[in-house]
């Protein structure tokens, strides 16, 4: 893989005297030293002193250690890694984006304004919800929106409701969430066949009873301010009941949140506002293809009904059509509205991450409705390919039809004493991504697989492949598991003493 | 459609194996009443020339000016060509959150060398993989000084602090009963320190400061730690300007017990405010506190050098409803351009780049000054940015300097009463004389005032 196996931290390297970035030509007099003495600045300490080529080459031998999409499948689940166009790169970087001013006035980006009206009535007939915001700058930054819209919704009825349901299967950033929000975190649990129970369910481990839907709604009430659901579940499953937990939500003047991180399953297909959802959040770095970044940034549009829009965070865009006369085309000219008396508020210093927007816009384009729902359809296709191919070979916990993902586990591997993290370091050195492992925690030992439209048959059969001959492997020579992966630049870190005492920078030997 | 690898014998072979007739059996889990009975209403697929037209009339509305004087928390610093060249290689932009560290040790050395830049700047010496943007790093810190602080319930916010920022707060702290949020006044440009003083009792668990402010002076964090440290409250300082740091102190060499804000100065475009690079940064004491991503050095089983996700029972994903935020996905990339931007500027581009900013702000106010139409409002050092009362009609003015393609000072009337009349001015190394002679060329043809 790499060429160099080893590339000192950038600091080592550093040689007084050199320099990467020559100053420009100074035209006016030096600046006039204003501060006082104590607020100059002194000294760095790790700042490098490097050339161009120094820095180039640096990245360059870093980045050959990544795996990144091109590389091959990546079937992280629950976050669809899927092909990143590189026009939406393209369109992105046009200077007439890169170079408008969030504090420009209106008249001035007119063209930013038009493309984030434009997205936002895509959404909304995606969702088929009527309102939406693109200012969150993630998929948590939208859920604590889309909490945040139901408190003001409850607060502006006179109600405080200080209770969130959150199904056990949920990620781990909708309780976070909720918690950040000022709530407290009710769990749901599961049931047999992984959708929500509405009956209490006795965990089988601790024989512990745990409150089903119907016991906490009936014991809690209007304490519920709402409850946030993710839809297809974590386990790749449609809620079925989703409609009816809607109405029952509704019944109790609670309302409806749904995490749409998994909504490659949805779009085209079913739209969360024809079954009861009162409030939702898209990631359009999952869904919308808009690159991962190796971590960020992603953005996590909020959808929702007309009853939660007057709390949307300002400003909203509003867009004027100027009448004309019969035979000519209507002219549109957008504003930014921040008269919003009953506002949650801003959740961005600006408008959210705003080049991430305009890929996804571009993403919407070329698809069109139809592109869309064909790759809905493809993504669904795909992850029952590898369901069916993978079933028996490794264990499915629940066995209820699944969407765009599939959750297997290590029961069958464990009983050799191979774990989920040995198949996944197994499968580094098969050339693949491993899926997302030990979530969701329902799942022990999860397996969690999404291949994403983009998949070729061709790479989907040489993943499954692998996957079979790693299960061989690990019946028959479980240690090989054991010590994978050896062909990457490291092997196994040793996480415990990062933990213990965590060496966060470099400092000056 | 072209991001579709199969041929239509592949999908038959698909389905086949799978066991149904068509795509559509496999929606099998979804009740059929709840499903979309019709197409979505919206325009075909397009192919990349057309939907590269469309998206290029979309820019061309935007109105482009060839020299801009607006700063306020977004700022035009010129960005070098390998940071673009080298974050479009799929290696960076395409990866994830780098879970499994054997094949993501890129994107791990780098985050490790960025915390490490972050925490030479602000001379501190923990920082984070990123937050979403300056606002929200500032949330994060407060919220994190509250846990800290127990039982203090009030966050004191220097007026100075980007009103964004400030309603961005207020957003966030409002659910958290029993918090309160609590302003400090301006005097002369900076924070009053009297007000500062009569505000600072027993239950203040942290106060943060603009260093620069928003109005772009320079506050003195060692003068104010002195005050608030034996109050026993937390100073948090809050930077829109990243780049000041080339000619400021770090904050944590002035007695800031954390330092956030926005880093995106760092290799980034305005682009209409994002995505940019929230960061924060604090003392050794409180690295189980804080929130977000961290990356941290270990050896691995062969005792090599290597760098892995860590403390990450602070994170949501294990602690749940008890994690210190929410935060997931981060600005990785955004991160990662700052990285390569500082290693190309290194101690010498960054402090020279700096005075270059000051330079050309000092040289623009003296200027703007040297109108009639302008007058100082105060006498505190700046950086890049400066606060002028215009004496005439800042619209008409704005208007003037956009038809000669100039993007004037931002129009501070609505943001304060104090304010009216008031513009913020802001120039970069990008700025050149010849701009700024062309935009007092314009404003001095503006008909003088009554
Ligand atoms: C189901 C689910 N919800 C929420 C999130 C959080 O999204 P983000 O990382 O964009 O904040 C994720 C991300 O992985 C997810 O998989």
């Amino acid at each position: 893989m790499a060429l160099r196996t080893r590339e000192s931290l950038i600091f080592e390297s550093s040689v007084p005297g050199k320099i990467g970035m020559d100053l420009p030509h100074l035209d006016v007099p030096a600046a006039k030293d204003t501060r006082p003495a104590h607020l100059k600045r002194n000294a760095f300490e790790a700042l490098p002193s490097v050339s161009e080529v120094d820095v180039i080459r640096h990245f360059t031998r870093l980045s050959k250690w990544n795996f990144g999409l091109d590389d091959g499948m990546y079937p992280l689940g629950s976050c669809t890694m899927k092909h990143n166009p590189r026009i939406n790169e393209k369109t992105a970087a046009l200077p007439g984006f890169t170079e408008s001013h969030p504090m420009a006035q209106d008249i001035h980006v007119q063209g930013n304004l038009a493309l984030m009206f434009t997205l936002q009535e895509w959404l909304k007939e995606m969702t088929g919800l009527p309102a939406v915001t693109l200012h969150p700058s993630a998929g948590a930054a939208g859920e604590l929106t889309g909490v945040m819209l139901m408190r003001a919704y409850h607060l502006s009825k006179g109600a405080h409701r200080r209770v969130i349901l959150i199904p056990d299967s949920g990620h781990g950033t909708n309780p976070a969430t909720a918690a950040m929000a000022g709530y407290d975190v009710v769990e749901l649990p599961s049931r047999e066949d992984g959708t929500i129970s509405f009956e209490d369910v006795t965990d089988p481990s601790t024989g512990k009873i745990r409150k089903g839907f119907a016991t906490l709604v009936a014991e809690l009430g209007n304490e519920i301010a709402g409850a946030m659901i993710t839809n297809p579940n974590t386990l790749g499953i449609f809620e079925y009941r989703i409609k009816e937990i809607a109405d029952i939500l509704h019944g109790i003047g609670a309302l409806l949140y749904m995490d749409g991180a998994n909504m490659n399953a949805l779009v085209g297909t079913a739209r969360p506002g024809d079954f009861g959802v009162d409030v939702m959040h898209l990631n359009l770095h999952k869904t919308f293809s808009t690159p991962h970044g190796g971590g960020g940034p992603g953005s996590g549009p909020v959808a929702c009904i007309a009853a939660l829009e007057p709390f949307l965070p300002r400003p909203v865009i509003v867009r004027e059509t100027t009448k004309v006369g019969e035979g000519e085309v209507a002219t549109h000219s957008y504003r930014l509205d921040w008269d919003r008396p009953e506002s949650m508020g801003k959740v961005h210093a600006f408008f959210g991450n705003f080049g991430i927007v305009v890929r996804a816009m571009t993403y919407c384009l070329s698809h069109g409705g139809d592109g869309l729902k064909a790759a809905t359809l493809r993504a669904i296709v795909n992850a029952n390919y590898i369901r069916k191919q993978l079933t028996g070979v490794f264990h499915l916990e629940y066995d209820t039809p699944t969407l765009h993902e599939i959750v297997f586990d290590d029961s069958i591997q464990t009983k050799k004493g191979v774990s989920t993290l040995d198949i996944a370091k197994r499968l580094l050195e098969y050339g693949f991504h491993p899926p997302t492992i030990y979530f969701p925690l329902i799942v022990h030992g999860a397996l969690m697989i999404e291949p994403t439209e983009s998949e070729s048959k061709e790479e989907m059969d040489a993943f499954v492949d692998a996957m079979k001959k790693i299960a061989k492997e690990a019946d028959e020579n479980p240690d090989l598991l054991h010590q994978a992966p050896t062909t990457t630049v490291v092997r196994r870190l040793d996480e415990t003493t990062a933990a213990r005492k965590p060496i966060l920078r470099w400092t000056k030997a | 459609m072209r991001y579709l690898p199969s041929a239509p014998s592949e999908d038959r072979a698909l389905l086949d194996a799978i066991g149904v007739g068509r795509a559509e059996d496999l929606l099998k889990g979804i009740p059929p009443e709840l499903r979309l009975n019709r197409e979505l209403e919206l325009p075909p697929q397009a192919s990349e020339l057309d939907v590269l037209r469309t998206m290029t009339a979309f820019a061309a509305q935007n109105r482009r000016f060839t020299a801009r004087f607006l700063g306020a928390g977004a700022y035009d610093h010129f960005v070098p060509t390998a940071v673009d060249m080298i974050t479009s290689r799929e290696e960076w932009f395409t990866a994830y959150t780098p879970y499994q560290p054997e094949v993501a040790q890129g994107t791990l050395q780098a985050i490790f060398e960025y915390q490490t830049l972050i925490c030479d700047l602000t001379g501190l010496e923990v920082t984070n993989a990123s937050m979403y943007d300056g606002a929200t790093a500032t949330v994060e810190a407060a919220l994190m000084a509250v846990r800290q602080a127990k039982k203090k319930n009030t966050i004191l916010i220097s007026q100075g602090l980007h009103p964004h920022y400030q309603e961005v707060l207020c957003t966030n702290i409002t659910p958290h009963e029993g918090l309160k949020l609590v302003q400090v006044a301006l005097k002369d440009g900076v924070t009053d320190l009297e007000d500062l003083k009569a505000k600072l009792g027993p239950d203040v668990a942290c106060v943060m400061v603009g260093y620069p402010n928003f109005l772009g002076c320079v506050e003195d964090l060692k003068a104010i730690s002195e005050i608030v440290k034996p109050a026993g409250a937390l100073l948090v300082s809050v930077t829109q300007e990243a780049m000041a740091f080339g000619w400021l102190e770090g904050p944590g060499k002035l007695g800031v017990d954390m330092a956030c804000g926005e880093a995106m100065s760092f290799g980034n475009y305005v682009n209409f405010g994002g995505p940019f690079l929230g960061f924060l940064a604090v003392k050794d004491a409180y690295k189980r506190e804080i929130p977000g991503r961290l990356i941290g050095q270990t050896k691995d089983l062969d005792g090599q050098t290597g760098y892995v996700l860590t403390l990450a029972s602070r994170e949501q994903h294990i602690r749940r409803d008890k994690a210190t935020s929410n935060i997931c996905s981060n600005q990785a990339l955004v991160a990662l351009r700052a990285n390569i931007y500082l290693q190309l500027a290194g101690p010498e581009g960054l402090k020279g780049i700096a005075e270059q900013n000051a330079a050309k702000a000092q040289y623009l106010r003296q200027r703007l000054l040297a109108l009639p139409t302008f007058e100082a409002v105060n006498t505190q050092p700046f950086f890049n940015e400066f606060v002028l009362r215009y004496k005439g009609d800042v619209k008409a003015m704005q208007k003037a300097c956009a038809d000669e393609d100039i993007l004037a000072g931002l129009d501070l009337s609505s943001y304060a009463t104090a304010l009216q009349g008031c513009t913020l001015w802001c120039a970069t190394e990008t700025t050149t004389r010849e701009q700024i002679e062309h935009l007092v060329e314009v404003l001095a043809r503006i008909p003088s005032l009554a």
